[in-house]
């Protein structure tokens, strides 16, 4: 039932390099990889949503190789400062390649600066370092979650998305990123409301993460959260089904 | 070539289906069903209207949504309509659901190598009367279910009602149960919450939503009233009753 | 080798003399001290920098000459020394600015900048062909950190914070008089008239709204910050702005 009828014509994502056309003529035919989506390679998934005084980010911990599942405990959110974490859905080589690129800038920042980075600021960074490779792109969408300074010294909540080629995207409410998006876009449509306190927000975006990857093949596999509030960070590891 | 003739061969295709968007869906209650589905109608980035009608009353106690091609759907519903028709000739009564949902089967594999391409959903109230949602593939396979959403956001919509309709990933308070079957009001508000967000987030779901309300025979509609632009669409005294809603989604 | 000309080892920049020091860089030093006085002074609620702009002859248009750029919307420097220098150093410094725009959204705070400006000057110490800058620079801005902050930085790169200071020929008596002059919580507008105090001591010729020029650095209000970036430019209000000929004759007025 799940599964679709397939189409007649089926359109499948391809990357411009890896386009028929700009292979070697050499490479024969039937042996030459195909990517239905590099973006869908590994699998996984990351949200992150605005509450009051508070904010979010989940993801899932499946690792897989294609619809073979690899590792239930592939972790994709990275903390950058004591105020950002950091999450990387997308192509996993790539996931570690950035989460080193991103501690190496932060600490350079750091150090420079002589202050810790800013959730804006930051933003910027990885927007910045996925343009650089504009035409040969990590295949990450990042999803960023923080608590911004304000000039009152006051913290806001803070979320912002981008895609692989680092257009940002600062949502009110939530963002969303990876193989399960749609579903999560859904759910999260769905059960988000504003002012949501730490304790409210970790049980929505709890909900809209583990039934939205219920329905993802390539996602699932357990989730772990993470909730920053003023004066602590709450991680909490959940149970999902393992199918 | 100047003769008119080609120097290389020429592939030509014609491709005889389109998607035209749209998004149905259908959850059960004990005495009651509610069948739903937007009115926008689109073809790639255009939006051929934004009233065409994908929810269909069959008989007294059955209402079918249909999504997909458009065409083949108002063909498939016009035939279905049809043989429901030779039934109350030949019977001279309506078509029990679950025989409804058989017959359909039959029609859509019949097409199993040129398929109407529609997703169906069927609901109403059973023999027994107890609601009742049937979902089916293109090709026919089918199941009853507690509800199910299909079209181009299924994938939105699907998950959410795992969650609000099935409790999936609840876990009920201590020596308590999740319902079986949710009450008229909340299954309403369930599913026009479905449909907005739909239509905030996915292109092709809009303009307008229909929701069809079938209830079981001496069962009052409780959870009715509250609602605005209820249209009573009982054509006879002492059957299940049947209901329209009419609203206005968003139109960008 | 210790001639009056520095010796053999003056004209090789990166050669130490045996006394540890880099003659071409004292040179330059000199070449500052030769230039005209420029000063800055930090008040509680902003900075000032100012210079005197005399020109060699009455036949030059002296509307075409800057002597206190802006950098970015929260930064400006002025200069003693040689102009030529100072202009291509402006072009690096504004270059720089972009450039962290670009990566983090934002301009830099005035450390930074200050640093990277420093680095410029310092690599012209140590590379081959080149010569030091002939200029010492007082640069003045704001950020939300380090909130108003004035550095001086000299031909070899070295660079200092300071509450006021003074550069080019009059830099000593200048210094001396804003020692007499300063207390911490001098306000802006006192802080121009000091400045113009200051410049009027040893100052050749009249001083007029043609003569000097002045930038400040004004502390956004709580207001202003509350506000934050500006709808469609993403950019905070600036917090630098030279002063027009206008409010320069003003302040001589009053």
């Amino acid at each position: 039932m799940e599964e679709a009828l397939e189409q007649p014509q089926l359109r499948v994502f391809l990357h411009p390099l890896l386009h028929p056309a700009l292979l070697p003529v050499s490479y024969p035919r039937d042996i030459r990889p195909t990517w239905s989506s590099i973006m869908e390679y590994n699998g996984g998934s990351v949200i992150a949503m605005v509450g009051k005084d508070c904010v979010a980010i989940a993801s899932d911990l499946r690792l897989g190789n294609q619809a073979l599942g690899i590792s239930s405990n592939f972790t994709k959110i990275f903390p950058m400062t004591n105020r950002i974490f950091l999450g990387l859905p997308g192509l996993a080589t790539d996931v570690t390649t950035l989460k080193e690129t991103f501690r190496y800038r932060v600490n350079m920042y750091t150090i420079k600066e002589e202050r810790e980075i800013e959730p804006e600021t930051f933003a910027h960074l990885v927007s910045s370092t996925l343009y650089e490779r504009r035409f040969g792109p990590y295949f990450i969408e990042p999803v960023m979650a923080g608590l911004q300074k304000a000039a009152d010294g006051s913290l806001k909540p803070y979320i912002a998305a981008t895609d692989l080629i680092g257009c940002l995207n600062f949502a009110k409410d939530f963002v969303v990123a990876g193989t399960a998006s749609s579903k999560l876009f859904g759910v999260a449509e769905g059960l988000w409301e504003p002012d949501l306190g730490p304790e409210d927000l970790f049980e929505t975006i709890s909900q809209t993460l583990l039934n939205a990857v219920d329905r993802d093949a390539y996602s699932g596999w357990g989730a772990e959260v993470y909730v920053l509030t003023k004066d602590k960070v709450i991680k909490r590891t959940l149970k999902g089904r393992m199918d | 070539m100047p003769d008119g003739s080609f120097a290389h061969p020429q592939q030509r295709q014609f491709n005889p289906y389109t998607d035209n968007g749209g998004t149905i869906l259908a959850i059960a209650g004990a005495d009651f069903t509610v069948i739903a589905g937007d009115t926008r109608q689109s073809e790639g980035y255009s939006i051929q209207t934004r009233y065409a009608p994908k929810v269909f009353r069959l008989t007294d106690r059955a209402v079918l949504a249909v999504n997909g091609f458009a065409a083949d759907g108002n063909m498939f519903v016009k035939k279905v309509k049809q043989r429901l028709e030779w039934y109350r000739h030949a019977h001279a009564k309506d078509m029990p659901l679950r025989a409804i949902a058989r017959l359909i089967q039959t029609m859509l594999y019949a097409q199993r190598f040129f398929p109407y391409y529609v997703y169906n959903i069927l609901g109403g109230i059973e023999e027994d009367g107890t609601g009742a949602v049937y979902s089916f593939d293109p090709v026919g396979s089918y199941e009853r279910e507690a509800c199910r959403a299909a079209g181009a956001a299924q994938s939105l919509v699907q998950p959410f009602l795992d969650n609000q309709i099935y409790f999936k990933n609840q876990k009920a308070a201590a020596g308590q149960t999740h319902p079986t079957h949710l009450p008229l009001s909340d299954v309403l508000s369930i599913v026009i919450d479905s449909f907005t967000s739909a239509t905030e987030r996915h292109i092709e779901v809009g303009d307008g939503l229909e929701i069809f309300v079938v209830v079981t025979k001496g069962h009052s509609p409780q959870g009715l009233e509250s609602i605005r632009n209820v249209q009573e669409v009982t054509t006879r005294a002492d059957t299940d009753r049947m209901f329209v809603i009419r609203r206005e989604l968003k139109k960008d | 080798m210790a001639t009056a000309d520095g010796g053999a080892y003056s004209y090789s920049l990166t050669v130490f003399s045996p006394s540890g020091k880099l003659v071409q860089i004292e040179h330059a030093l000199a070449a500052v001290s030769s230039g005209t006085t420029s000063l800055g002074i930090k008040a509680s609620n902003g900075i000032v920098i100012a210079t005197e702009k005399k020109s060699s002859s009455i036949l030059i248009d002296d509307s075409m000459i800057d002597k206190v750029s802006v950098i970015c919307p929260n930064i400006g420097i002025v200069y003693s020394g040689m102009s030529p220098d100072f202009r291509v150093l402006v072009a690096k410094a504004r270059k720089s600015a972009q450039s962290y725009w670009k990566l983090y959204g934002e301009y830099p705070s005035t450390r930074v900048l200050t640093q990277e400006i420093a680095n410029i000057m310092q690599q012209a110490t140590q590379s081959g062909g080149v010569r030091p800058y002939g200029v010492s620079l007082l640069v003045a801005g704001w950020d939300i950190t380090r909130g108003p902050s004035l550095y001086q930085v000299d031909p070899s790169g070295s660079f200092w914070a300071w509450k006021a200071s003074a550069i080019g020929k009059n830099m000593v008596n200048a210094k001396t008089f804003l020692e007499k002059r300063y207390n911490d919580d001098i306000s802006l507008e006192d802080a121009i008239h000091t400045a113009l105090l200051t410049l009027k001591e040893g100052f050749e010729g009249h001083m007029t709204e043609k003569t000097i020029e002045i930038g400040v650095v004004t502390v956004p209000s709580d207001a202003d910050l509350a506000a934050g970036k500006i709808e469609g430019t993403g950019r905070a209000k600036p917090t630098f702005r030279k002063l027009t000929e206008e409010e320069v004759r003003d302040y001589l007025a009053m």
